[in-house]
């Protein structure tokens, strides 16, 4: 399949309508940091949300600022819809990511760990320790560490070693050699294999010391004769040369690290180091590894905190996180057992993570075992092989059902083991496509083909997350269950135009990306624009991840000027300004950072009082409607709509996690009004989804079966 | 003609597993090999209810690019055919299809490596596609409208004209009240004009007009056959008009009757602007593929001048297609149901009447011996074991076995063969036609010969076919010998060795009993009897 090309303007139009997509990211990250610094949030969620930052920032640098250095480098200066040229923008970004680490780090040292140690988990310095702790950590360097360590000495005449992208390693300043004036530079890396907080004593005590101080103890066995002037932990950060996937904070920098080990010559774009280095060694650091005093970062503290997310986990903090909210079940387990009984009657909406994803996997489970299933067919995007939905594709390979698996391999977590579970899919005879070429496989669709007494029917499953039982507990998702005829027969069209057995179809309910997804959204647009032209009201609200399209923001900004509202909820970039005379008064834009990632995209147009619903796996970037093989599709119940509009509604309602664009880019908080309780959508949805749940339980007891009039029977 | 071939996919049953239970209806599956797509189509039919879609997928392959202008079907061409049946078989193996009809058209039938191209796609996906003419592609094609257009005025009062303009030609109907009196297939194809036009450098301007010329000339032959002008319906088919359609109506105009209906002005205006434009301007201002774009002008022109010999104010589109009546086909069939085979009997002789007009038949004596003639064919089946496509045949053999007499009266019956050689009638193939044209040879004297080229290149099992048919024309021709149509019905009874033959009607029937005796050659050496023919009583 091939994407439709897509005329590109060279000179942006109006660029003060736009806000720059880097600094929107920033923005948002800084969203982010706001929930670790609020002193209010429990202290071990606060250090998931320090930690989320950080890892964003690494992703941000190695894939945004490395593309837009790499145009840099190239002579670009086209600027972009915002009017910023590669400089301008990698100045603004220097700038702001300063600001922000500056901010990520005091507060980690500063609050979190001095907190954490009143709670008994003790990052502790080598200096506090006494002989015999010291004499373990000696012994576990001699034994772990050491045959893992490789340091490098560095002269003049030999190249700066490749150093992995995102691994810690100390910098050396040696005294210089015989015959030598200038101190020498030396590196040894931090070996990223082995654990790096290290308890000094065992046991149960939470005393932590940091691999990179067991080494820097030891470093004179390992230079010897030689004079350590100076010892500094630094970190690079390398471009990447890949695209950023838009499924969430933590989970991108494990992605990463695959992709990593085959991508290592990227050009250094960031150097982070000890705050406490001395500018000579900063000085030969900068130069060898080739960045600009813009691209350096002090950090005060510990460096790469991503380890300290073995802390999350500690069992002992359970008083220090927040309480769990369980997902509910939806569906009894008599119907989970019968659903596609349940299928034939009404189409169900799941709301994660607040429900349970336990139907989507019991769809799966029952079409394997159940004789009458013909075939069952999937797009695989981030899964793993021991997820359920996986196993129960397996078995129904084995017994002989037509199965067919759409694995996006860009995306994997865990290459090896991946094709691992994929290569034994396909011997137990499915049918597995590793992607298609040139485009993503970004939806998120499953469709089981059954035989029944009136004929064939369709079960289709669609999302706007993945088939990953992990992140459905963190990931805010809607999921669609229904046995409609026409979104079946586009479910049937559509896994044969990725399977290259048609042509990509003309649909009846679902749009398909790239083949027709912008249009039909830019028709959906137009279409509010034209009622609200011709005096009806008019109203547009969609909550996504990302607004970034520039044909869709003009599009909206026309919308706006005709008279429709316009309500977005953005968790992230946003490139559309609102509130600008003339082109987006009527837009407001608001962002919700809460303890689950919001990630449910959600598309509403009033239609003249016939409003449509949608939901899609679709952000409004470009990639997404141009290089990304997405779906949208209708929610046409009743019941089905009710429920969605009622969690669009409580989304716009926040009042307690929501920020609010201003038309200068900023984010404002917004607080209950005088009068008004605080409202927090995620909480409210819980509570809701478990009102919802306690009364389907209560009704279950007692079945109550409406007669119909007596027939006379013949 | 519809044969009835038993088309079946072999499946495997997966080991170790128990196979499923028996099932009412397994979904059945078609496909068609057109000159620019392959295309599939899988259905089902549950008891009781209307055929429902299940699957429709389509591959573009320019098929008819390579075999209109190089004659034959190039590897590339050939690999991804072979590719697009392999994933369609998937797909038919998803419902567990076992029944299907493959047919292939023009860009198939009129490649010289037809035969390694099917016999390829028989051993690479195991499904066996058949190559159909042009008046097999008019009777399933029409099957479809009638579907569609299930009680519209232009299939029940007065004259319609249905058109479809396909890559390697089009097919045109003239319809009176329903029933198509003339069929033809015409040098119109949009991919074969297209080609034609390739290597004939010349502005866009020049090109078009070369392309009007050529349809004008041949809307011209097709006015001689048909009576264009008294056609007050118009209704067209193919991928191009339902272009235009969109086009004209916009988008969202997808009538729920399963039809279209474009007004002639909008329809001239549009055909006429688009035809201003190049592919390239086309492809870009409609977003079309290539292949798409190419046939878009040579279509509508077409449709364009047919349209302006006829008085229909309007053009009407079914959502019909060939497909559709392939499927129509396939599950009628399987029901055997007897409604639709009287139906098509309805369409042929309408078409054979039409013909017989056309070379001034003798309505009266033909119609005699065509009743006389099935008569014998029903009294004697179980000495011949024909079926009713036969049965088909040699009514409209009895029909027209004097058509030749238009050309001259001696020989007629040599002449009558070459007619009807290269005529056509609605839903009947080449070799019914080639079978028609055999037994009306044989009316008079002569019988078969090893001499007789026409008879000896039909196969054995044909000639059997040909020499019982041919038989029965003969003794019901010899019965109204002086075409005054004396013998109303006929009765047989079998007795040892001889056949008993008992005519009823009114008068002297001298006449009849010589002829009818110096024509049971054939017969006797046929069914192994000896006639005896016996007047019945008089009932005039």
């Amino acid at each position: 399949m091939k994407a439709p090309a897509r005329p590109r303007r060279k000179e942006p139009k109006q660029p003060e309508l736009f806000i720059n997509r880097e600094l929107s990211w920033l923005a948002f990250n800084h969203r982010v940091l706001e929930e670790a610094i609020d002193a209010t949030s429990p202290l071990v969620e606060r250090l998931k949300f320090a930690i989320i930052v950080a890892s964003n920032l690494d992703e941000f640098f190695m894939v945004r600022v490395a593309a837009i250095k790499h145009a840099r480098a190239e002579g670009d200066t086209t600027p972009d819809s915002a009017g910023l040229t590669p400089e301008r923008q990698l100045l603004l970004i220097s700038e702001r990511a300063h600001e922000m680490v500056l901010r990520l780090h005091e507060m980690l040292t500063g609050e979190i760990l001095p907190q954490l140690r009143e709670h008994g988990i003790r990052i502790v310095s080598f200096d506090e320790l006494d002989a015999p702790q010291k004499a373990t950590l000696s012994r576990h360097f001699r034994d772990e560490v050491l045959p893992a360590l490789t340091p490098l000495a560095i002269d003049a005449s030999r190249p700066f070693p490749m150093l992995s992208s995102l691994s810690l390693n100390l910098a050396l300043l040696l005294g210089p050699g015989e015959g030598e004036e200038q101190p020498r530079l030396a590196v040894v890396q931090v070996p990223g294999r082995l654990r790096r907080l290290v308890r000094p004593l065992g046991g149960d005590n939470n005393n932590y010391a940091l691999l990179e101080d067991v080494i820097r103890a030891e470093l004179p066995s390992l230079f010897p004769g030689q004079t350590i002037l100076e010892v500094a932990a630094f970190r690079i950060s390398r471009d990447a040369e890949m695209e950023l996937d838009d499924e969430g904070g933590r989970a991108f920098v494990e992605q990463l690290e695959e992709e990593l080990r085959k991508r290592r010559r990227g050009q250094v774009v960031r150097l982070e180091v000890d705050d406490r280095i001395s500018e000579q060694l900063l000085g030969l650091l900068s130069q060898r590894v080739g960045v600009g005093p813009d691209d350096v970062y002090r950090i005060k503290g510990p460096l790469d905190v991503r380890a300290l997310s073995a802390l999350i986990e500690l069992p002992t903090l359970e008083h220090l996180r927040d309480v769990p909210l369980k997902p509910l079940p939806t569906l009894s387990d008599a119907e989970l057992q019968d659903i596609f009984d349940v299928l034939d009657q009404r189409d169900v909406l799941l709301h994660h993570p607040y429900e349970s994803f336990d139907p989507v996997t019991a769809l799966v489970a029952r079409a394997a075992e159940d004789p009458d299933t013909l075939a069952i067919k999937q797009t695989l995007y981030r899964t793993s092989g021991d997820s359920p939905v996986v196993q129960a594709l397996a078995r129904a390979a084995d017994a002989g059902k037509q199965v067919t698996v759409l694995v996006e391999l860009m995306a994997r977590f865990d290459e090896q083991s991946n094709i691992r579970w994929a290569r034994s899919l396909e011997e137990s005879g499915a049918h597995v496509i590793y992607g298609i070429r040139g485009l993503k496989t970004h939806s998120k669709i499953c469709l089981v083909v059954r035989r029944t007494r009136q004929g064939v029917r369709r079960y289709v499953h669609l999302g706007t997350g993945n088939y990953n039982e992990k992140t459905a507990r963190v990931y805010t998702d809607f999921g669609l269950m229904t046995s409609d005829r026409d979104i079946g027969e586009d479910a049937s069209a559509f896994f044969n135009a990725i399977t290259g057995y048609s042509d990509p179809p003309r649909m009846k309910k679902l749009a398909m990306a790239p083949t027709g997804l912008r249009e039909r959204f830019l028709a959906l647009i137009e279409r509010e624009r034209r009622r609200a032209e011709a005096g009806q009201a008019a109203e547009i609200r969609a909550k996504l991840n990302s607004l970034v399209d520039e044909e869709i923001i003009r599009a909206l900004y026309a919308a706006s000027s005709a008279g429709v509202k316009i309500q977005l909820n953005v968790r992230g970039i946003c490139c559309l300004r609102p509130g600008v005379k003339g082109s987006s008064e009527n837009i407001s834009v608001v962002s919700i950072v809460d303890r689950f990632l919001e990630h449910a995209r959600i598309y509403s147009f009033r239609n003249g009082g016939d409003q449509e619903l949608y939901l899609a796996s679709a952000d409004w970037m470009p990639r997404n409607l141009d290089k990304r093989i997405e779906l949208l599709f209708p929610v046409e119940s009743a019941e089905c709509r009710a429920k969605l509009l009622q969690a669009l509604d409580a989304m716009f309602q926040d009042n307690v996690k929501a920020r609010v664009l201003q038309a200068d880019g900023s984010y404002k908080r917004r607080r209950p009004a005088r009068g008004e309780d605080p409202f927090r959508a995620q909480l409210e949805l819980y509570r809701q989804a478990k009102a919802a749940s306690e009364r389907a339980r209560a009704g279950a007891g007692v079945t109550l079966e409406p007669l119909s009039a007596p027939v006379a029977k013949a | 003609m519809a044969r009835p071939k038993k088309r079946t996919l072999s499946r495997k049953p997966a080991a170790d597993v128990a196979p499923p239970p028996p099932e009412p209806v397994r979904p059945v599956a078609v496909v068609d090999m057109g000159a620019s797509a392959i295309r599939l189509v899988v259905a089902e039919a549950p008891p009781g209810e209307p055929m429902r879609t299940l699957e429709e997928a389509s591959r573009g392959v320019l098929l008819g690019m390579d075999t209109f202008t190089r004659g034959r079907l190039e590897a590339p061409t050939v690999e991804a055919t072979l590719k697009a049946m392999e994933g369609f078989r998937r797909i038919m193996d998803t419902y567990g299809v076992v029944r299907y009809r493959a047919v292939a058209t023009s860009a198939v039938r009129e490649a010289q490596n037809r035969e390694t191209f099917l016999d390829r796609v028989r051993l690479r996906t195991g499904i066996d596609v058949e190559v159909i003419d042009g008046s097999e592609e008019n009777r399933l094609t029409y099957l479809a409208v009638r579907e569609k257009l299930k009680g519209h005025e232009a299939l029940t009062t007065g004259d319609a004209l249905l058109v479809e303009v396909g890559g390697g030609s089009a097919d045109i109907s003239f319809l009176r009240k329903g029933e198509p009196i003339h069929s033809g297939t015409y040098a119109l194809g949009s991919i074969r004009m297209r080609q034609n036009l390739a290597n004939w450098h010349g502005s866009h301007e020049q090109r078009t007009r070369l392309l009007r010329r050529h349809v004008q000339n041949v809307v011209g032959d097709i006015r001689r056959e048909m009576p264009l002008r008294e056609a007050k319906h118009f209704i067209a088919l193919g991928g191009d008009v339902r272009f235009a359609a969109q086009r004209i109506l916009g988008e969202q105009n997808v009538s729920e009757d399963g039809f279209r209906v474009v007004g002639r002005e909008p329809f001239l205006q549009f055909s006429e602007e688009l035809a201003a434009e190049d592919v390239e301007q086309l492809v870009e201002r409609y977003r079309l593929a290539q292949a798409e774009a190419e046939t878009l002008v040579p279509a509508l022109l077409t449709f364009r001048e047919l349209l302006s010999e006829t008085g229909a104010q309007s053009l009407t589109i079914p959502e019909a297609s060939l497909r559709l009546g392939l499927l129509l086909d396939l599950l009628r069939s399987s029901e055997e149901d007897g409604t639709s085979l009287l139906q098509f009997r309805r369409q042929v002789l309408a078409s054979a009447y039409a013909l017989g007009e056309r070379y001034r038949y003798d309505a009266a004596h033909a119609k005699n011996v065509a009743h006389l003639a099935t008569r014998l064919f029903d009294e004697l089946r179980a000495e011949h074991g024909l079926s009713e496509r036969e049965r088909l045949l040699l009514e409209v053999a009895a029909l027209l076995h004097d058509v030749g007499s238009y050309v001259n009266l001696r020989g007629h019956h040599k002449h009558s063969q070459y007619v009807l050689s290269v005529s056509e009638i609605f839903g009947l193939s080449r070799d019914d036609m080639a079978i028609i044209g055999n037994v009306a040879r044989y009316h008079r004297r002569a019988t078969p010969q090893k001499s007789h080229l026409l008879y000896m290149s039909l196969d054995s099992e044909t000639r059997v076919i040909v020499n019982k048919l041919s038989a029965l024309l003969r003794l019901a021709n010899a019965l109204d010998a002086d075409h005054l149509q004396k013998v109303k019905d006929v009765k047989t009874t079998a007795e040892e060795g001889t056949l008993v033959l008992e005519a009823e009607g009114g008068g002297d029937m001298t006449m009849e009993r010589l002829a009818a005796l110096s024509r049971t050659d054939l017969l006797t050496e046929v069914f192994g009897r000896r006639l005896v023919f016996r007047e019945a009583a008089t009932r005039s």
